[in-house]
């Protein structure tokens, strides 16, 4: 308890808190561990919404570009809802969701390599007329 | 006999006087009356007349009302138009950042592989677009929970934490040591808002960072 208060009135102990809520937002972009908490029932605790809802502080561009996962910022989101929170607790909700993060997240490369695909297919076309 | 027959006479040419006078009586009302239906006549026709005007200006006077009620109209819209223009542009405003630091930013985002993935990469590849279990547990939460560390390494079913060491994966990039970070920079102090009594901010920190299930295949199968 005096550890929390001198933590909040301490420089050192603030920069603390602020790196802590950097990590644990950020944690909230893993759907295993949303899963996770939903089973433990985390999410049924009124001071943990509230913390949730306290968090959204992070969506401001001078906190958001510390962000190193920014899609955090979404299922923080999502989150906010009561729905969502209840949906979590399936294992085949954060299944789906860890699946279609991966699938955006292979979006660049797979448009780069239909790109080269595209321009070595004109190549070989080139090369084919060209004989 | 012939005073009667006198008297007689006198009376009928009483009578007949008496008739002509009222004749001409008569006869000057009927003139008047005359000159009262022509005068009736022609205020009547200067009644028409003037209704007419009266309509015509009526007509004016509602055509106009139509004009204005569509100039009204088109202005309302415009103005309303002009006002959501106005939101937009102060919200556009407000959300200006400079490019370099969104360049600066892209460039964070994309160099660690966090909104990308690797180009080699392939099922089975333990990387992911979110902080993985090893990197959570290695981050500053992991440690605050338990104080000791192990040697252990790798992915981890048990209680037991990963080695000390503090990859960078999840650390902001400024440097924690340097004193130049403003205050201003820190969140929002809330912490006496989350409960109805006030037990500090780092009951929910604690109570988070507890052992997780590794992957989702080997999650037990206990809902709530």
């Amino acid at each position: 308890m005096a550890a929390a208060v001198a933590m909040e009135t301490d420089d050192a102990g603030n920069r603390l808190r602020f790196q802590l809520e950097l990590e644990f937002v950020q944690c909230l972009a893993n759907p295993n561990y949303l899963n996770f908490l939903a089973q433990r029932g985390y999410f049924k605790d009124k001071a943990f919404v509230n913390y949730l809802k306290y968090l959204l502080y992070w969506k401001e561009p001078e906190y958001a570009k510390y962000l190193k996962y920014p899609q955090c910022l979404h299922m923080l989101e999502l989150l906010q809802y009561e729905h969502f929170r209840k949906e979590l607790v399936n294992a085949q909700c954060a299944k789906f969701i860890d699946e279609q993060q991966i699938l955006h997240w292979q979006h660049y490369s797979r448009k780069r390599m239909r790109l080269q695909q595209a321009l070595a297919e004109q190549q070989q076309q080139n090369n084919t007329t060209g004989k | 006999m012939l005073a009667i027959s006198r008297n007689q006479k006198l009376l009928q040419l009483d009578e007949e006087n008496q008739v002509l006078e009222l004749l001409i009586h008569r006869d000057g009302d009927f003139q008047e009356l005359m000159k009262l239906a022509l005068n009736q006549g022609k205020v009547h026709h200067e009644m028409q007349a003037l209704e007419k005007e009266v309509e015509k200006r009526d007509s004016d006077i509602q055509q106009l009302q139509k004009q204005l009620k569509e100039a009204e109209q088109i202005l309302a819209t415009a103005v309303y138009q002009a006002k959501e223009k106005l939101k937009s542009i102060e919200k556009a405003r407000k959300g200006a950042i400079s490019s370099e630091e969104i360049i600066k930013y892209a460039h964070r985002i994309s160099a660690s592989n966090a909104v990308c993935a690797p180009l080699t990469w392939v099922p089975g590849d333990p990387r992911r677009p979110y902080p993985t279990d090893l990197e959570m547990r290695s981050g500053l939460l992991g440690q605050m929970n338990n104080p000791s560390t192990s040697g252990v390494n790798g992915h981890l079913p048990g209680d037991a934490l990963a080695a000390g060491r503090l990859p960078d994966v999840l650390a902001p990039q400024y440097p924690w040591q340097s004193n130049d970070m403003s205050v201003n920079m820190l969140p929002p102090n809330h912490s006496s808002d989350f409960l109805l009594e006030p037990p500090g901010h780092n009951k929910e920190n604690e109570d988070d960072v507890e052992v997780m299930s590794t992957d989702s295949s080997s999650s037990s199968s206990d809902s709530d």
